[in-house]
């Protein structure tokens, strides 16, 4: 009970404030491309009824176990620094990569469909938001890859341990909100209607 | 959820995880049988937002913390969240 | 100073200033020609005034850019300037080739200049902003390349700082973006379309990368805090500005002839963009605050402040005024699109340069850190005077945006742009008597370099 109490006696989020602001802005630019979504969508119902069946529900559920699976991991990857381990540290953060290189390759693979089938931002109102949303968090992926691997490294060179692991957590951070965002995402655009 | 994980004999991580994992293919379930309707939608909105808040306190471990810092996941998911609900239910009217 | 090639900064600034001098004469000028038409016609005709308005802002701008770096880059990498005899070299051609152009605007017409510059070979001129001779702006291309490289390479040879890759980042976005300066497509969307990649990607992308780098490394030297903790507010600052600046340029491309998803990329990115901003002040006053000393130069810490604060004011607060399309549609090209601009380059390139001008010039005249407390005194008065009169201009003309949108656009008998420019004109001669207060705060700040200079050196404790 004791120990349990220190754990809630903490002030600040895991990860440096600054990542913080930066995690925040980033989610507050997806809560208004979401409520334009919703709000639009209710001016097309029809429209966006029809044209959400074109989508590709298989491969977003794919998208949606690959990043909660790499979160998951990177979960993992932090409690292993904190335990000294960096060797796993850094097989787990790899294991994440990988989820998300998965979660890209699908990805990139519903984009040559649709670019095949002469869809893009014009074509209509729901496309222009489908691949409005999906590619801006499609980008932040790729960024929230460059940052694991940016720390993968620093853990290989032994730059992080049990008392200074900050740069693991800030990393850690900003991939759980790429994986919270799509979240929301998925069912927002592929299932509600 | 931490004695309840210690019951199943799993970290408490990995507990949330088989959560969202089941969460996510409820979710698809719904999408690949068809089902519509305003009832429906806001299951899934609520499904996700309940997703969205253990990956919150769980993973990026907001839960833990006290003060201002435990919420702003929380009120970023309330806010659109009750927005997308609203648009949803004035499609319906 | 540290290192002896620093020194070349020195004409850069000088220069830059007597510019500044220029761009507000001529700002005075044209707002009188606002109420009193004929003001100086034919001498000074309103539209050559409005050009060496804005090509002097945006020269002196420039040349202020390459002061500091020529000042903070050896300071950064810890070695002397890869050549200091290019630099010297590179502002006199520099200058020469805007003293020349602004000659050929005031002396010929615009269409004779562009006859005798042979403007038929490669059409550059005539668009805003772009007026320059084609001659002219390939002396900026090879300046700018010049410039580049002697900057680049001293980096390379040094210290690799995170500030001087910043800074070096926003550099070669601010010379590749200057490149479609020369792309002059016949279709006018076109045309349109990529002049903004100049002109915004400037202003609101890579400009902003140059102002974090020369804010944070003022900030840097006055409260020696901790380099880390400068350096990952920078990192933040950074990518947030390119998230929202590089997709924001959408709020320009609203009915101009591009697809309609533009009204939606750029409300909402450019919605966003007065966060960098709002990130930019809560890191200064934080820093300030967290400070390990009191630095003698009073003055360049309220310019690095006063930067923070109205580059938030100006380009975030009175930038998302009107980038919403359904806002912009009524407000497009009106006096709140001049509101704006005024603000937002007085808070945020006007003040960032005087702040390291501020900061370097009593080093670069050879002081051991600060000036005498009289010239700081004079300097903190033109600080006040320039920056309250900025923030009335910019009222007065926030209030003839709104009623020119309403009389123009909006009521139940839209009247005529001359009607309603009529019936604005107090807000303009209100504007205009803010302006003199401007010019008054500049002369202030200009004497500051003269008054009290046998006077000792200000030290922390006065």
């Amino acid at each position: 009970m004791k120990a349990d109490r220190s754990v809630s006696e903490i002030n600040y989020p895991p990860g440096d404030l600054a990542i913080w602001i930066f995690i925040l802005a980033e989610l507050t630019v997806f809560a208004i491309f979401f409520a334009a979504y919703a709000f639009t969508r209710l001016q097309h119902v029809e429209l966006f009824n029809e044209y959400q069946l074109t989508l590709d529900r298989e491969a977003a559920l794919i998208n949606t176990l690959a990043l909660i699976t790499s979160s998951y991991f990177v979960v993992r990857a932090v409690s292993a620094i904190k335990v000294d381990d960096r060797r796993r540290c850094v097989y787990w953060l790899l294991a994440a990569l990988c989820m998300g290189m998965l979660f890209l390759l699908v990805k990139s693979w519903e984009y040559v469909h649709h670019y095949s089938e002469g869809i893009n931002l014009s074509s209509n109102i729901f496309y222009m938001f489908y691949l409005s949303l999906t590619f801006f968090h499609f980008m932040h992926v790729i960024m929230g890859m460059v940052i694991l691997v940016a720390i993968a490294v620093m853990a290989a060179r032994g730059k992080y341990s049990r008392q200074e692991h900050t740069g693991v957590e800030s990393g850690a951070s900003y991939w759980h909100m790429v994986d919270l965002v799509w979240l929301i995402l998925f069912p927002l655009v592929y299932v509600m209607r | 959820m931490k004695r309840l994980s210690d019951f199943i004999g799993i970290r408490p991580c990995t507990l949330i995880y088989l959560l969202l994992i089941s969460f996510s293919l409820a979710t698809f379930l719904v999408g690949k049988l068809g089902f519509s309707g305003l009832g429906m939608s806001l299951l899934v909105l609520l499904l996700a937002l309940i997703k969205g808040h253990l990956v919150g306190s769980y993973f990026m471990g907001l839960g833990g913390v006290r003060g201002v810092w435990r919420w702003p996941v929380f009120i970023w998911l309330f806010i659109p969240g009750i927005l997308i609900g609203m648009a949803f239910y004035l499609s319906y009217q | 100073m540290q290192y002896q090639s620093q020194a070349v900064a020195k004409p850069y600034f000088i220069a830059a200033i007597a510019l500044f001098v220029a761009q507000v004469l001529f700002g005075l000028i044209m707002g009188l020609q606002y109420v009193v038409g004929d003001f100086l016609f034919p001498e000074i005709p309103f539209n050559v005034a409005r050009m060496v308005h804005t090509n002097a802002l945006i020269v002196w701008l420039l040349m202020a850019f390459m002061g500091a770096s020529y000042y903070l880059v050896p300071e950064e990498a810890e070695t002397e300037l890869y050549s200091p005899g290019l630099a010297t070299l590179m502002f006199w051609v520099f200058l020469g080739a805007a003293a020349l152009t602004v000659v050929g605007y005031l002396l010929l017409s615009y269409s004779t200049l562009a006859e005798v510059t042979m403007n038929k070979l490669l059409p550059t001129m005539g668009r805003e902003f772009l007026e320059q001779p084609t001659i002219t702006k390939i002396g900026i291309v090879i300046v700018a390349l010049a410039f580049l490289f002697n900057i680049g390479m001293t980096i390379l040879r040094g210290r690799k700082t995170v500030i001087n890759l910043v800074l070096l980042l926003g550099l070669t976005g601010l010379a590749v973006f200057f490149l479609f300066a020369f792309y002059n497509p016949e279709n006018l969307v076109l045309d349109k379309y990529f002049w903004w990649w100049v002109v915004h990607l400037w202003v609101e992308g890579v400009w902003e990368l140059i102002l974090g780098a020369i804010l944070a490394f003022v900030l840097v030297k006055t409260t020696g805090v901790d380099r880390e903790v400068i350096e990952k507010w920078l990192y933040v600052i950074i990518a947030m500005t390119l998230i929202t600046g590089i997709v924001g340029t959408g709020h320009h491309y609203y009915w101009i002839g591009t697809p309609e998803y533009w009204q939606w990329w750029g409300s909402i990115f450019s919605a966003m963009e007065p966060i960098p901003f709002f990130m930019m002040t809560v890191f200064a006053f934080n820093i300030v605050n967290k400070r390990r000393r009191d630095h003698p130069n009073k003055p360049a810490m309220l310019w690095a402040l006063g930067t923070a604060v109205m580059a938030f004011l100006g380009a975030g607060v009175w930038g998302f005024l009107h980038t919403l399309s359904p806002v912009n549609y009524y407000t497009h090209g009106s006096q709140i699109t001049a509101a704006h601009g005024h603000m937002a380059f007085y808070g945020a390139y006007v003040m960032i340069n005087i702040t390291i001008i501020s900061y370097a010039m009593p080093l670069l005249r050879g002081r051991n850190a600060a000036n005498p407390v009289k010239s700081q005194v004079w300097e903190m008065w033109s600080f006040w005077l320039m920056t309250i009169a900025m923030v009335f201009i910019t009222l007065f003309l926030t209030g003839a945006g709104i009623l020119q949108a309403y009389l123009q656009r909006m009521g139940e008998n839209p009247q005529p742009f001359m009607v309603v420019q009529e019936q604005i004109s107090l807000f303009y001669w209100l504007r205009e008597i803010a302006g003199v207060i401007f010019l008054i705060g500049l002369v202030v700040y200009i004497a500051s370099f003269f008054v009290g200079q046998n006077d000792p050196e200000a030290t922390t404790a006065s």
